[in-house]
């Protein structure tokens, strides 16, 4: 073991002190990480390319020349037509009627605001294109992106001193994002918060890592304490990425409820499942995806139209912030998110903690008298 | 495919035309923030969009024999990155 097993290549890389990456939606969040000596990666992709600018300013002024990174939403599927009203239309009655009577009977009120899908009004790629024409024109550290293969940007990105991370879910999808030559793979596991592939973190992992060389490789899904962090390291990471974790921190702008909802929050209290989007993704618990559980729901829908079927009641739940509907993407790690910490504090716990650990093992070891010793 | 803001290139790659393949697809989630994916298996037509530049390059993939449980469409695009050649089939070309 080396005097600091902390201190890894992708501290190496990024010239950070600490292998831990806060995957987050909250600016203030990435600058709390990075100044106490993390990295951190804002959440990028429902931002309009001007928001993005804006923030990467923001951020700027808030950790100097320290790296951060920009995270974006690739889509690697499209189908052949994307009308909104086409779309509705053909939503089947079933599943619409099944989705009012949610609505009616835990009384969810109408949105205050335009539900957001509906003036989003992109499906297709020109979103994520001109938000990537952003992070290469702002020459920001790091782009990652958080779904979909990003080796078409490679070569654009290095010329301009980007790194580019990939997120994977599969060892094949990693396979060809190293055979194109991406900086590092964050390998996502299905403990993780929203959308997962079925592999768990313990298995994708070190299988990754096995074929990944000198390129770094990353550990995600469940990753919230200390003991994750080493864990992660002996599985042949070199460092963590982390999500749940700052959703409940002081710095996070999550709303209050959902706060109190993930610290109260065990690993039974996530699910897996495709109500939401129609996609599987992993949410907390909450009215909706309890009720399209039960055993005489209808199937959930294939994105997009499952996602129709619940914008009205996501956009309501939050406009109202109706405790008893609101919900929030969460890993199977959220068990041991029990206090809202300052992101600060968080990072130098989960150190400390991973650095126990450590001096535990070694001391087992120095303490274990050989046979015949 | 509807585009409205960048150049949007079709081509024909005969050599990955009747190759079985299968998707490791997804996207965003229009109106939140979080993402989804789908996976899909079907056959190359060897039809492709290049979409702006860099050329960011879609296959599409028909036949389904694979695609998430409800998928109304017989196709869907398919960007190349995310794609895998499972079979290499019988060229149409």
């Amino acid at each position: 073991m080396t005097s600091d097993p902390l201190r890894t290549k992708l501290c190496d890389m990024l010239d950070i002190e600490y292998p831990i990456i806060a995957f987050t939606h909250c600016k203030d969040v990435v600058a709390a990480v990075v100044n106490a000596g993390g990295f951190a990666v804002l959440g990028e992709a429902m931002h309009s390319p001007d928001e993005i600018v804006a923030d990467i300013k923001w951020i700027r002024e808030k950790v100097g020349d320290k790296p951060y990174g920009i995270d974006l939403v690739l889509p690697s599927s499209v189908p052949p037509s994307d009308s909104l009203d086409k779309l509705k239309d053909d939503i089947p009655e079933e599943q619409r009627q099944f989705a009012e009577r949610i609505i009616k009977e835990h009384d969810v009120p109408t949105p205050k605001a335009e539900v957001a899908l509906h003036k989003w009004g992109g499906l297709n790629q020109d979103m994520a294109r001109a938000q990537l024409d952003v992070v290469l024109e702002e020459k920001v550290p790091v782009f990652t992106s958080g779904l979909g293969n990003p080796a078409f940007i490679l070569e654009a990105a290095h010329s301009r001193g980007i790194k580019v991370f990939g997120l994977v879910g599969r060892a094949r999808q990693a396979k060809k994002e190293l055979e194109a030559g991406i900086d590092a793979i964050i390998a996502q596991g299905t403990d993780a918060a929203g959308h997962t592939g079925p592999i768990g973190t313990f298995s994708l992992v070190p299988e990754v890592a096995a074929m990944a060389g000198d390129t770094p490789i990353i550990a995600a899904g469940g990753v919230t304490t200390g003991r994750h962090l080493a864990a992660a390291i002996c599985l042949g990471a070199a460092g963590v990425w982390t999500g749940t974790l700052w959703l409940a921190s002081r710095e996070s702008d999550s709303d209050m409820i959902i706060k109190e909802k993930l610290l109260a929050a065990t690993s039974d209290d996530t699910v897996y499942g495709r109500s939401v989007s129609g996609m599987p993704m992993r949410t907390l618990k909450c009215v909706w995806t309890d009720e399209w559980a039960k055993p005489d729901a209808p199937k959930t829908l294939p994105a997009p139209y499952q996602m129709l079927l619940s914008a009205d009641y996501i956009q309501a739940a939050n406009d109202h912030r109706r405790e008893d509907l609101m919900f929030e993407a969460a890993g199977q790690g959220v068990g041991f998110v029990t206090e809202m910490k300052p992101a600060r504090q968080i990072v130098f716990d989960l150190v400390e903690e991973a650095l126990d650990v450590f001096d535990g093992i070694t001391a087992d070891a120095d303490s274990a008298v050989p046979a015949g010793g | 495919m509807p585009d409205q803001r960048y150049d949007v290139r079709p081509g024909t790659d005969a050599a990955m035309a009747g190759k079985q393949a299968e998707c490791d697809g997804g996207g965003a989630i229009a109106g939140t923030r979080f993402a989804g994916r789908q996976e899909f298996t079907g056959t190359l037509t060897g039809e492709y969009v290049d979409h702006g530049e860099p050329p960011w390059r879609w296959y599409l993939l028909t036949d389904l024999t694979a695609k998430p449980e409800g998928y109304a469409e017989d196709t869907v695009w398919c960007e190349q990155g995310s794609l895998y050649v499972v079979d290499e089939g019988r060229s149409r070309a």
